[in-house]
């Protein structure tokens, strides 16, 4: 595992609020990186960067690397700003660290890490550059003004020395407090390379994700869990199962039952002979059709999240009206590597490796579980194999750490697919209400009122039991941060919301309201939160709207965005791009969709048939507009991928439960699309000097809707429902 | 029992039903083939036995003893890449990268199968490997563009 000790000593003598902490080492910080270059030749300039002696630059990524490219991108930011080779940046995953949090979390999510290192991590990289060249420039007796640093050299006319040989002396140079950033116009790297860091080991299998840490003395355990969310053992009879070769224990805990063995397969194998009785559960009586059902009919307007002029009575005075109840599923992330976690517990210390999207809240997990203190929790986080969100939750952490201090040993638990799927953190389900009303041609006023089950108040029975062994005032800081990191307002039901409380449409007339369901269910948050489902209702509304305006969907939307916008901007690209006004095959129809995600605004076009009743999507056009681009090639790989993921759950995902029972418990029930179906898919990002904004989720939300607008105009049928072939082959059915 | 890995006979003494997925990660040590579902519906524990792609996962170690089997850690001889991995790095095709071993595995019995493959071959072959992070487009052209590898090197 990595050498934490290495940069460990400036922990507690840099003393930060953000994330990223520049703080000037003064006093004793000065001191410490003088001993420490002197001893080893590294000149650790802050928190996040140390120039080795070799001349290559160690950078911790403080976010998980879940496949998005964030350590590209942030290898990218330095290796730019500090002046080196993209191949001479070496990156290290941060594990728990105190002073990497922000607003009291390290977490990966809501599209925010490359927004949120842009500035801070250049300041970092520009600051040992600086001091790098103050060190060169005092050697050769010349100001600093006068060199610079390329290609790993502080150069002065022909003069140039290595960075390596300069990090003793640089070690005794100040802290440059405003170290000066490079221009736009100045990037060798950003948004000119297309490289990935990271692609050698996940091609020859050298990559190490959760799954697979080793550690030493480790045994490996198989866990059971119930059929019910939150069901409990009451009986386990395990006596053959515990004579099995290489069984160690089988143990019930309040979350299912751990077999454990020296090897996994032993552990798997044994699970045959474990027979166990279950108690409810939390999540008994829960069935699916019958929630759907009652959130279709509920009548009442909920809490107001947006109101502007009078949506009511301006829909009540249109000439037409439209809209109707849109509904989404439960859904699962399914990420390709099933949750899993490695702790090794001693006394009341725990030691945890885990593929995490936050550190913090798996110390809080199995602090809670444990009943020891989150400070006495370590985290190291390994490769994520896909995350999605999924891998916020800390609950394999926890597990992993019970058993650990039950046996005694290190211990390696891995989840089965089943498992995966089954205890999930779901993405909540939604039923929308949208109206809508035309007058004189024109949008006259927009009204929706959402009922999903609330992250937040989820939160506040799961989160908040978790963390109920806890002192209060950590509680709420974890809630209130993990709701300010995720949101893009900061009132009332803020995820169920988003996208349309904040929509950047400039109705006259406009009223959102809210309204949480609470079910023992536990959800979270899921690739876009609650714009996977908002995209898909605004985006069907005003397809609804332009058709009840017999205008184009172009024409409709450009008279209801901003003009001059960002949204303008990118749905003239795409309607360029996509070919819009040209004939396309009989029997295919284009559909439009645009959402904002995160300060990011991505338009799709896609171009839709029918094969028999299946609905295939053959081409995708996607412009997006993310800011200043950092790595071209990353930002096309993720609308890609987030078209790719999105059609996945736009066409055929859901989970349901019968009874409190998950009834998608692999693959074959929870189908992802695979290469047969997969569209062309054709991405144009456009270029901007605005600060950079998200990338990992943004492309998802239009793609839903994209589809079910191309459907409509392909047959009529107008689909408010997820997933669109399950609405689609049971259309017309009541 | 006597599995021959990647060239090399290694003894392991697992039941004869252990899928062959856990004696690769946990007997020979060779953790590059992942567990996605354990039930052939992912590819993502794609190996080669008898240089056919089999799902490692339902394979059961007694039906593969003695036969040869080649894993994602096979393929690269001294350092230098298959040609299949080559064309995945100049794709840029990973991003988190837990399927791709399946990937390549499969993506390279087909090329063996046909060497110039059609959109329609790579549909019918790759379909059977799932991507959770969408990388099917740079998978389709990282298989034609290792058919150019292979057709120029002529190797492999």
């Amino acid at each position: 595992m990595t050498d934490w000790s290495r940069r460990g000593f400036l922990q507690g003598v840099l003393v930060g609020s953000g994330a990223l902490v520049l703080a000037a080492c003064g006093g004793g910080g000065q001191e410490l990186r003088i001993q420490h270059a002197d001893a080893t030749g590294e000149l650790t300039a802050n928190l996040y960067i140390t120039v080795l002696p070799s001349g290559r630059i160690a950078l911790i990524v403080n976010k998980a690397e879940i496949g998005q490219g964030v350590a590209t991108g942030y290898a990218t930011l330095v290796a730019d700003e500090i002046g080196v080779p993209i191949d001479h940046v070496d990156v290290e995953l941060a594990g728990s660290n105190k002073e990497m949090r922000k607003g009291g979390l390290q977490i990966t999510g809501g599209s925010t890490s490359t927004a949120d290192a842009y500035i801070p991590l250049r300041h970092a990289a520009a600051s040992a550059r600086d001091m790098l060249i103050a060190a060169a420039a005092a050697q050769w007796h010349v100001p600093a003004s006068q060199c610079r640093a390329e290609g790993g050299f502080v150069v002065h006319g022909n003069d140039k020395l290595a960075f390596g040989e300069l990090t003793r002396a640089a070690a005794r140079m100040p802290v440059p407090e405003k170290p000066r950033l490079k221009t736009p116009a100045e990037f060798t790297l950003i948004g000119k390379t297309n490289r990935r860091v990271d692609i050698r080991g996940k091609i020859d299998g050298s990559a190490h994700f959760g799954i697979d840490v080793s550690v030493p003395d480790m045994v490996n355990a198989y866990a059971i869990h119930g059929p019910v969310f939150g069901a409990k053992p009451t009986q386990v009879r395990a006596d053959a199962a515990k004579r099995r070769p290489g069984v160690i224990d089988v143990i019930a805990f309040d979350w299912g039952v751990a077999i454990v063995a020296d090897k996994f397969w032993q552990a798997r194998a044994a699970a045959a002979d474990v027979e166990v009785t279950w108690d409810k559960g939390d999540a008994a009586g829960l069935d699916t059709a019958e929630l759907a059902k009652a959130l279709r009919t509920h009548d009442g307007d909920g809490t107001s999240m947006h109101d502007k002029g009078d949506a009511k009575g301006a829909i009540e005075h249109g000439d037409v009206k439209v809209g109707g109840v849109y509904e989404a599923p439960y859904l699962a992330h399914a990420p390709l590597e099933p949750n899993n976690a490695t702790a090794h517990v001693v006394d009341d210390k725990a030691e945890i490796w885990a593929p995490s999207q936050s550190p913090t809240i798996a110390q809080a997990f199995v602090a809670e579980a444990l009943g020891i203190d989150m400070d006495d929790v370590t985290v190291h986080v390994t490769l994520c194999g896909g995350g999605f969100g999924r891998r916020a939750i800390g609950d394999a952490c926890a597990q992993a750490a019970q058993i650990s201090r039950h046996v005694k040993r290190p211990v390696k638990l891995t989840w089965t697919r089943e498992s995966d799927m089954t205890q999930a953190w779901y993405r909540p389900i939604y039923a929308v209400r949208a109206e809508g009303a035309v007058r004189g041609g024109a949008v006259a006023g927009v009204r929706t009122r959402v009922l999903s089950q609330s992250i937040p108040l989820s939160g506040k029975t799961t989160f908040g039991a978790a963390l109920s062994g806890l002192p209060g005032p950590l509680a709420h800081l974890f809630e209130d941060a993990a709701l300010a990191l995720f949101s893009t307002s900061s009132v009332g039901d803020i995820f169920a919301a988003e996208g349309l409380s904040n929509s950047p449409y400039t109705f006259a007339n406009f009223e959102v309201t809210a309204d949480p369901v609470r079910t023992k269910l536990p959800v979270s948050f899921w690739r876009s939160v609650g714009n996977s489902v908002t995209g898909f209702v605004m985006e069907g509304l005003v397809d609804e709207l332009a058709v009840a305006a017999k205008q184009d969907p172009f024409a409709l939307r450009r008279a209801i965005l901003p003009p001059a916008s960002k949204q303008r901007r990118v749905l003239d690209a795409v309607e360029k791009l996509s070919k819009w006004s040209e004939p396309l095959p009989a029997g295919r129809a284009r559909g439009l969709a645009r959402h904002m995600a995160f300060g990011t605004e991505v338009a799709q076009v896609a171009e839709v048939e029918l094969e028999g009743n299946r609905i295939k999507v053959r081409r995708v056009y996607c412009v997006v507009d993310c800011g200043l681009i950092v790595n071209p090639d990353i930002v096309k790989a993720q609308m890609e991928s987030a078209v790719i993921f999105g059609l996945s759950a736009a066409l055929d995902q859901e989970i349901t439960l019968v009874d409190g029972v998950v009834q998608q418990r692999n693959f074959d029930a929870f189908p992802a699309l695979r290469m047969f179906e997969v569209p062309e898919i054709i991405v144009q990002a456009l270029p901007s000097e605005d600060k950079p904004s998200g990338i990992g989720e943004p492309g998802l939300p239009p793609i839903a809707p994209a589809v079910a607008n191309a459907l409509f105009r392909l047959t009529g049928v107008r689909l408010r429902r997820l997933p669109l072939q399950r609405a689609w082959n049971e259309r017309g059915a009541a | 029992m006597k599995l021959v890995v990647n060239g090399k006979p290694v003894e392991v003494s697992v039941p004869a039903d252990t899928p062959l997925l856990w004696a690769l990660r946990e007997e020979v040590g060779l953790t590059g083939t992942k567990y996605g579902c354990g039930r052939a519906l992912c590819g993502a524990c794609t190996v080669h036995v008898d240089g056919a792609p089999k799902r490692s996962c339902v394979t059961a170690c007694g039906d593969v003893a003695d036969k040869p089997i080649i894993t994602i850690e096979g393929l690269a001889e001294n350092d230098v890449l298959h040609p299949v991995q080559q064309a995945w790095l100049e794709e840029n095709v990973p991003q988190c990268g837990y399927c791709q071993a399946g990937q390549i595995m499969t993506a390279v019995a087909l090329l063996k199968a046909r060497p110039q493959p059609t959109d329609d071959d790579i549909d019918a072959a790759m379909s059977a490997n799932l991507c959770r992070c969408g990388t099917y487009p740079r998978i389709r052209k990282a298989v034609h563009r290792a058919a150019e590898l292979l057709a120029k090197g002529g190797s492999k």
